[in-house]
Formats: structure tokens, C-alpha cells, sequence
């Protein structure tokens, strides 16, 4: 019997040939684009849940199984002589094959378990409805030659069956968080029915045919009977087998190997002797035999896995069989059989499967060469980097061939139009496109971790930044990072609890694992500046930001507070001493001459925190002036700072160009205004950028008492400014500045400083105090807890006066605005002032007047 | 409403008029023109059309987007190191390099047309469109301000 015959023989016996060829080819871009999808997660490992899981299963649930059920039905049809199963039917198989596929990969990959379960069963389903199928095809046709071989399919199918039940088992299992024995012997039983079952009978079951003709020869009477001899062996050697494997009896598992070893060596038999009458000549030819040895290869090393490390270990022993089984093995198989038979199945005249084969057959050699490189590579215990390149070369080959075979397929009928050419390049060069736009914004940027006894958490390193950059995880949760530098340039992690991971190469990994839970943790990078520029995570445990601040003991809901990251009510430190808040009155003379030195020093701006402040004269706020309308003003101002600084007195009217230039360190300029306005004024340093200058304590205010202005029993200023921490120059602060994001405020330049040194006064006294807001961004609403102003002057105008009947409770001002409020303690007691816009109050705005008795 | 919004809508105004322009010909223009026009007027129809098209793109279409584009980026405060930033940057520079992609594909396009080279023509011409409307759509993709 001519070998070509018997693969084709059925398509030409059935009238219409076309729609059989037509159909074969849509299933076959299945598994082409499975086979793609497998490349493009093997390239994607870092990105994937569950990526070696994700890789096996896309090639052999996807491809190889698509593959086989297309095919199985291809060749007993071919063989039995027979009309061929129901096409829509067929059509129905597949069709639910991939569904349940897909179910079981999004299932296992994000879950809920259920979904995966439900797909495997659903492959049982498929598999028991292609053995029934298969069944009746047999039954029906008349006695043949080769009628004995779709046993093997049939074997293949029940193994699928049961495969594909442990399957569902162990993704149940692993669900429901199990792990242990149970899933280590069903895992095992897994493996070795899918792999020896299911691919294994279906590929001898077809290579008894196949083979001889992709050898171009006839099929020898010895092939018949091996093929007859050698299936009961190994069925039943398979089936002991996975009852040993299930039940742990490592010695009937080996026993079962052993007769399927036997078995399969019988099957192999038929297939040497056609290798010893005709030698490979064709790529597909010798892809099939490399994938025959690799089988062996693979046989041989389970067999003396199983007896050398029993039944319960083999998760992990098995592990380094898995490459060599599927790139070796399945993937060549399939491989070596798709470029003898694409051709065929695309048809289009002897022409055509001559371009056809040509085009599969390209560069074969090199291929064939580099994926048995790389399946060797990754079959010997060999270092990491050997490792990679195995994998490197075998997806090379594997995915050269894919577009190889897409190329097939997508010219059906002569060439490509231009249209659908251009289409194509259009869709490519977009989708490029939106995968750059796409890339690398994609991991969330926080993480909860549900509570729980152990988690991991995936941490990347890139863009300055970590990913995520919170994680929060209930107390006592024993977190394990596993951290991956997947940037350009060299990375590390470092905890606050002290774990840290080595200095990260590019693509390298690290595990961190952290004592259970308690307090939050901070990480950084450690590469000088990378903290700096938000490379941060900070791990927080759930109670603690659902925990409220506790109250500081006191009577007024006034007194307790605390700002973000200020401990407000620490103690400040021995030796500090807040800024004088009294005011004393307006010197005589119409000219004020003063010398103002910028001191760029460290001061305490709030509780036990010191940080560096510019200052004009060594204190926060600088100097108060003061003085009558009319009165002029004569300042020397001296840079004896780091860096450049100027000064602008909003008192004065004058051209800014000179007076408010800035001045080198050093240098000193001389700044002379007329005050002839009255009012709270503010004075700033001129130089670019302000906001940071202001922010690092760089105001000061001028006052000009209105004429007739009344005597007071006392008399105070408040300058209110904004608290960054950090050092000058830090990324994160300048960042904070820039978006007007204070750490905290401060009256008089500490934060909170007047609770700890209140501003003592009498009950009855008359008090006025002036106000201006420094800002560089905010402004106050200035209030006295417990008193109503009488009085109250901004920007230069009386808004309320003693005698007229009404009150007032806040002075508000922008930023760079002054003015003051008058106002009489009714008796003794503790009158805090704020700024009313409470979150600023309790980030330190805040002070106490302590009123005694007269 | 300020003048930066008329900067945008320049920009936006070429980019419709652009991918319009060519969506028009393609599946209005050519398929009547197959039908109405016999070889030799409806070659040389076509090539008014496609010369015109050619003009418009590189006298008006090129200077305005180029203009306005770079005005916005500049305005919004972008910087050659954000470009490679993920987010804004990164869509940015996608939707930069996929530009480039079309206004080379629709030079080649122009060039193959004059060589006589018609079936490379049309191909250039499908992937030019299929790109520009990926960039329509990298373009919805960044942020509004």
C-alpha cells in the first residue's frame, strides 16, 4: 500500500475534498496559535502568575492536546476506511476542549479554583466523548490491517480521563490550600498519565503509520504485529502505575514503569527496523527520531527516579524530567509531524506542497539542532546560564517554526493581497505601540495581603520606584518578598527591620522573608539618591491604620493632637528655647537701622526633631522690625549662607531689580525703604525658588502701628509658617513643596513650641497679638480658643473696632497676608490659639496662652 | 477656554482632517472610482488625489501637528527623560515612534505610487491608515489636562 494513500486516502474517497482540507487547517492555526502563546509566555516568565505552571499547560492542555484531538480523528479515519466522524460534532469537541482549557488556565492562573475544576471536568467530558466516538468508528468499518491501532487512541483517551480528573483534584486541592502527601502522590500520577498516557499512546499510536511514511516506505508486516503486541503492556503497566503512584506503594509504581518500559520498547521496535531499512532524509524525519530518543532518554530517568526516591517526593524530582519530556519529546513530535503533514492538509496542487513543505522545511538542520542543543542543556545538571541558553535555544527553534507555519497558513490562495499585507503591518506596528504605551505601569501600586499565617508578595525594582509601594498584611503575618530587579541598572532592598537583599543585577532575584508583623516597616533602595527619588515601600500592619491617634490627656478637645509623623507631644529637648513671642513697642526715631545676616544653622522645629533652617539673623521667624508710618528703614543685608539669598520687605514700595537681587555668599547689598503704610507686613527672601527658600525659614514681619494706635496690656507676634522635614535639596521634600504637602506648621518656627512653653498673660488684661502668615503656601485662620476678638486689623484696615457691637472669631489670612486681633482674658484658665483649619492645628499650629490670676 | 486650548484644538483639527482625509479615499474615493471610472482616468484621478493628499500632508498637516505637538508637550512640561517613564511618558513616546512608523509609511507610500509600484503602493497606503487610527487611540489613552 503506497504510504501516501493511506493518509490521504479518506479525503479522497469523500466528495467534496475541500472542506475537510479547509476545516483541518482553521484547527491546525489552533495549535499553531497555542504554540505561539506558549513561545510568548516562556519569553514573559516574570510577568505571569503561576509562569512554569502557565507554560506547560498552554503547550500541552492547549497545543498538544488541540493537536492530538484533530488528529486521532484524522488517522482513524484514515486507517479504519470509514466515514469520518460528524464534522459539526468534531467541530463541538474542539470547540469545548479549548473552552475547557481556557477555564482551567484562568482557574489555576487568577482563580477562583472552582472555574479550573470545572474545566477539567470538562476535558474528562471531551476525552470520554472522543473515546466513544472512536469506539463506534471501529465498530462500524470493516476488518483492516491497521484497525488495532486506534486502541492506542483509545488508551490515550482514558488516560486523559484519569489525567485529567487528578487534574481537576489537585487544582481543588491546591484551592483549597492543601498540600502534603495527598498532593504530591496526585501530582505524580498526573504527570505520568497525561505525559505517557495521553501524548505518549496517541504519538506511537499515530508514529506506527506516520512514520514509515514520512520516511517514504512501505509498512512492514512486523509493525502490525508489534503495535498488536506492545498496547496491552503498556496500558496495563500505565494503569499499576498510577495506582502506585496514588497509593505510595513505590515498588508496584516501578513494577508498572517497568512493563510500560517493556511495553513501549516493544512499539519502538517496528519503528527502528523502518529507521534501519530507509534513513531520515527529511527535517520532519529527523525531528521524530530525535524525539523518539528523547522519550527513551526520558523513560529510562522516571523509571529510576520513581525507585530511587519513592512516591512522595516526586514533585520535586520529577521537575528536571519536565523540560526534556516537553521540548524534547511532545514538542518535537509535534513539531517533526506538522511539517509533514501542513502541506498536505493545505493543499492547492503539487506546486503548492512543494512551496509548502519547502517553507516548513527551512533551515531545518539548524533548528533541529539548536532545540536538541538547548533540550540537552537543560536535561544536565548544568549552571544557571547554561540553563537560560538551553531555554533560549529551544524557543528560538520553537518559535522560527511557528512563524514558519503561520506564514503557511495565512497564504491559503497565492499571495497576500496588498490590502490585507498593509492591514497586517498596520496591526502589527499599532499593537507594538500599545505594548511599549502599556509596559511597565502595570503592577498595582499597592498590595493588601489578606490575613493569614505566611504570604508572599512579588516586589519589583524599576523606574525609582517599588512595586508595590505599600503592602499591608494583617499583624503577626510572616511576609516573604520576593523582590526582582527588573530595571536597567543596578538595584537593592533594604527593611528598616534590617533584612536586605543583595545589590540586584538587572532581571536578578532576591527573597526576603520578615520576622511576623508587628510595626510597619519601611524599605529603600540603598544606591546613593534612589531613596531620594521614591524608590520606597512601606509595609503596614492592618491595625495600625485603622487605629485612631490616642488623645493626650487633657481637658480641652483642643489640647490633643498630633501631626503627620510629629510626635507632638514628645518633649522638646533640653536647652530649647522658644522664640520670644513678645512684641516691644516701636523704638523712637523716624530711622531704623538694622543688619540682617542670613545663618543657614539647625534649629528644633518640632519635638526631638532638629533640621537644618535658613534663617535671616540665626532666628525662626527673622527679626521683627517695627515701627511708625512715616518712618524709614535702613537694612544691611549680608549673606553669610551657602548659597545665593535676597531679601524683599513687602513694607517698602521700590523698584525689586536691585535691593531684592540675589547676592552671592559673601556679598551684602543695602535695602532702604520708607514705610509709609501701617500694617503686618511680611518680609521673604527674593530668591528662585521661593517656595523652597520660605519653606526652609527664610520670613520674617514688619510692623507699622497705625496712627493713634492704643496701648495694650500686652502685646505679641505670631509668624505662622509651614514645616518640611528632610534635608534641603532632598527629592521627596522638594516634591512635598512643590505640591504643598507640609509635614507640619509651626508658630514662630516650632512646631507645637508654645504647649511647651505657653504664653503666659493675666485674666483682664487687654492683649493684642499680630499675625502674618509666611506660608509659602498656606495661610491661617487664626483663632483663641475660648475668647471672642474685639478688635481685629488686616491688611491695613480696622474690619472690627472696640466700640462697635460686634465680634469676631477668626483672622484669616492668605499667605503673605498680616494683621491683628485685640481681645480680653474673661478669667484664669488655658486659652490654646490655632490656626481653625484644624488638620493644620494638629500638625502643629497650634500654642497655649496659660492666663494666672491678677 | 484659553489659547492653549485653541493650540489643542489645531492639533486635534489635523489629526481629523489627516486620518479623515485618508479613511475617505480609502473606503469612499477608490471603491467608486473601481466602479465609475474606466483604467486610464481613474489612474489619473487617482494620482490627483493621492498628489493632493501628498501636498496637504506635507504643507499643512506636517507643520501643524508638528508645531502644536511639540507647543503641548513643552506646555504640559514634558522632558526627554519622561518620555521613557511609564505612564504619560511612555504612552507619549509610543504614540511618537508610531507617528514616525505612518509618516514613513506614507513616504514610501507616495514614492512606491510614483514608481509604479501599485500593489506595494496600497499596502503602505492600508498600513499608514491602520497606524493612524493607532495613533487615535494612544492619543484617547493620554490623560486629558
Amino acid at each position: 500500500m503506497p504510504p501516501v494513500e493511506v493518509m490521504l486516502g479518506a479525503d479522497k474517497e469523500r466528495a467534496p475534498a475541500r472542506p475537510r482540507a479547509s476545516w483541518h487547517l482553521r484547527a491546525n492555526a489552533i495549535v499553531v496559535a497555542w504554540l505561539g502563546l506558549t513561545v510568548a509566555a516562556a519569553l514573559a516568565q516574570g510577568e505571569l502568575p503561576a509562569p512554569r505552571w502557565l507554560v506547560v499547560h498552554l503547550f500541552l492542555l492547549g497545543a498538544v492536546s488541540t493537536a492530538i484531538l484533530i488528529w486521532s480523528e484524522h488517522f482513524a479515519t484514515a486507517l479504519l476506511r470509514t466515514r469520518g466522524p460528524d464534522q459539526r460534532a468534531s467541530l463541538t469537541r474542539l470547540g469545548a476542549l479549548n473552552a475547557a482549557t481556557v477555564a482551567v488556565l484562568a482557574g489555576v492562573t487568577v482563580g477562583p479554583w472552582p472555574v479550573a475544576a470545572a474545566g477539567a471536568a470538562a476535558i474528562v467530558g471531551v476525552a470520554c466523548w472522543h473515546a466513544v466516538v472512536l469506539a463506534r468508528m471501529v465498530k462500524r468499518a470493516l476488518p483492516g490491517r491497521f484497525g488495532h491501532v486506534i486502541g492506542w487512541y483509545l488508551a490515550a483517551a482514558g488516560a486523559l480521563a484519569t489525567g485529567g480528573t487528578l487534574g481537576g483534584l489537585l487544582a481543588a486541592h491546591t484551592g483549597q490550600g492543601g498540600h502534603g502527601v495527598a498532593h504530591a502522590r496526585m501530582y505524580a500520577a498526573h504527570t505520568e498519565v497525561n505525559l505517557f498516557g495521553w501524548v505518549t499512546f496517541t504519538v506511537l499510536g499515530t508514529l506506527f503509520t506516520l512514520w514509515p511514511t514520512v520516511l517514504r516506505t512501505r509498512l512492514s508486516e512486523v509493525t502490525r504485529r508489534c503495535s498488536r503486541a506492545a498496547l496491552w503492556p503498556s496500558v496495563a503497566g500505565l494503569a499499576v502505575t498510577v495506582a502506585g503512584l496514588l497509593l505510595g506503594w513505590r515498588w508496584v509504581a516501578v513494577a508498572g514503569l517497568a512493563v510500560y518500559a517493556a511495553g513501549v520498547a516493544v512499539a519502538l521496535a517496528p519503528l527502528v527496523e523502518t529507521l534501519r531499512r530507509r534513513r531520515p532524509h527529511t527535517g520532519a524525519s529527523w525531528t521524530l527520531a530525535a524525539s523518539g530518543c528523547w522519550l527513551v532518554v526520558a523513560l529510562v530517568a522516571d523509571l529510576v527516579i520513581v525507585a530511587t526516591r519513592g512516591t512522595d517526593g516526586l514533585e520535586s524530582a520529577l521537575e528536571p524530567l519536565l523540560p526534556l519530556l516537553l521540548a524534547g519529546f511532545v514538542a518535537q513530535v509535534l513539531l517533526g509531524s506538522l511539517m509533514h503533514l501542513l502541506p498536505a492538509v493545505l493543499g492547492g496542487g503539487p506546486a503548492r506542497f512543494k512551496e509548502n513543505a519547502a517553507l516548513l522545511e527551512r533551515g531545518w538542520p539548524y533548528r533541529l539542532a539548536a532545540a536538541n542543543l538547548g533540550v540537552a542543556l537543560l536535561a544536565l545538571p548544568l549552571p544557571e546560564p547554561f540553563g537560560l541558553a538551553g531555554w533560549a535555544l529551544v524557543l528560538a527553534s520553537g518559535a522560527a517554526f511557528v512563524a514558519l507555519a503561520a506564514v503557511a497558513l495565512l497564504r491559503p490562495r497565492g499571495r497576500m493581497s496588498p490590502a490585507h499585507a498593509g492591514l497586517v503591518a498596520g496591526c502589527l506596528l499599532t499593537a507594538a505601540a500599545v505594548a511599549v504605551a502599556m509596559s511597565g505601569g502595570d503592577t498595582p501600586a499597592r498590595h493588601d495581603v489578606a490575613p493569614g499565617g505566611a504570604r508572599t508578595v512579588e516586589v519589583t525594582l524599576s523606574g525609582m520606584r517599588v512595586r508595590p509601594a505599600t503592602i499591608t498584611a494583617a499583624p503577626g503575618t510572616v511576609l516573604t518578598l520576593r523582590v526582582t530587579n527588573t530595571d536597567a541598572q543596578r538595584h537593592d532592598l533594604r527593611l528598616s527591620t534590617g533584612e536586605r537583599t543583595p545589590m540586584l543585577a538587572p532581571g536578578a532575584t532576591a527573597a526576603l522573608t520578615l520576622a511576623p508583623l508587628a510595626e510597619p516597616v519601611d524599605g529603600w533602595c540603598t544606591v546613593a539618591g534612589h531613596r531620594a527619588a521614591g524608590m520606597t515601600l512601606r509595609i503596614t500592619p492592618t491595625s495600625a491604620t485603622a487605629a485612631a491617634p490616642t488623645a493626650a490627656p487633657g481637658a480641652a478637645a483642643h489640647s490633643g493632637h498630633t501631626g503627620a509623623g510629629l510626635d507632638l507631644g514628645a518633649p522638646m529637648s533640653p536647652g530649647w528655647k522658644p522664640y520670644d513671642p513678645v512684641l516691644p513697642p516701636a523704638p523712637g526715631g523716624g530711622t531704623h537701622e538694622v543688619e540682617i545676616r542670613v545663618k543657614e544653622t539647625e534649629q528644633e522645629v518640632a519635638p526631638g526633631v532638629r533640621r537644618t533652617v535658613w534663617t535671616f539673623g540665626g532666628t525662626l521667624p527673622g527679626p521683627t522690625l517695627r515701627g511708625k508710618v512715616g518712618d524709614v528703614f535702613v537694612v544691611t543685608f549680608v549673606n553669610d549662607g551657602t548659597i545665593g539669598h535676597g531679601i524683599d520687605f513687602h513694607a517698602g514700595a521700590l523698584a525689586p531689580d536691585g535691593p531684592m537681587r540675589t547676592i552671592d555668599p559673601g556679598q551684602r547689598l543695602t535695602y532702604r525703604f520708607r514705610a509709609d503704610r501701617a500694617g503686618a507686613w511680611l518680609y521673604h527672601c527674593s530668591t528662585m525658588p521661593m517656595s523652597h527658600h520660605i519653606a526652609h525659614g527664610m520670613y520674617g514681619a514688619v510692623v507699622i502701628d497705625p496712627p493713634e494706635l492704643k496701648k495694650v496690656d500686652r502685646e505679641f507676634v505670631l509668624v505662622q509658617g509651614e514645616l518640611y522635614l528632610g534635608r534641603p535639596g532632598d527629592a521627596a521634600q522638594a516634591a512635598r513643596i512643590r505640591e504643598s504637602r507640609p509635614d507640619g506648621w509651626m508658630f514662630n518656627g516650632t512646631a507645637a513650641g508654645y504647649d511647651h512653653a505657653p504664653v503666659t498673660a493675666k485674666a483682664g488684661e487687654r492683649v493684642r497679638v499680630w499675625v502674618v502668615a509666611a506660608g509659602p503656601g498656606t495661610g491661617t485662620a487664626f483663632h483663641v480658643v475660648g475668647v471672642r476678638f474685639d478688635t481685629v486689623y488686616k491688611e491695613g484696615a480696622y474690619l472690627l473696632r472696640e466700640d462697635q457691637p460686634g465680634g469676631s472669631q477668626v483672622l484669616d489670612l492668605a499667605p503673605a497676608q498680616g494683621g491683628f486681633v485685640e481681645w480680653v482674658f474673661p478669667e484664669a484658665g488655658h486659652y490654646p490659639f490655632v490656626d481653625h483649619a484644624m488638620p493644620r492645628a494638629e500638625a502643629g499650629a497650634h500654642g497655649i496662652f496659660e492666663v494666672r490670676a491678677p | 477656554m484659553t489659547w492653549w486650548s485653541v493650540v489643542r484644538f489645531l492639533h486635534v483639527l489635523g489629526a481629523a482632517l489627516w486620518v479623515g482625509g485618508q479613511l475617505t479615499v480609502s473606503l469612499i474615493v477608490l471603491p467608486l472610482a473601481r466602479r465609475l471610472l474606466d483604467g486610464e482616468r481613474r489612474a489619473t484621478v487617482l494620482r490627483e488625489v493621492g498628489r493632493r493628499f501628498g501636498m496637504f500632508t506635507a504643507a499643512v498637516f506636517l507643520p501643524v501637528q508638528l508645531a502644536t505637538g511639540v507647543a503641548i508637550a513643552v506646555h504640559k512640561g514634558v522632558t526627554w527623560a519622561s518620555l521613557l517613564q511609564p505612564g504619560y511618558g511612555r504612552v507619549l513616546a509610543a504614540k511618537l515612534l508610531l507617528f514616525g512608523a505612518v509618516m514613513l509609511a506614507a513616504g514610501l507610500h507616495g514614492w512606491a505610487s510614483g514608481a509604479g509600484r501599485a500593489g506595494t503602493a496600497r499596502a503602505l497606503a492600508v498600513a499608514s491608515l491602520v497606524g493612524s487610527l493607532g495613533i487615535v487611540l494612544l492619543a484617547t489613552a493620554l490623560p486629558a489636562t
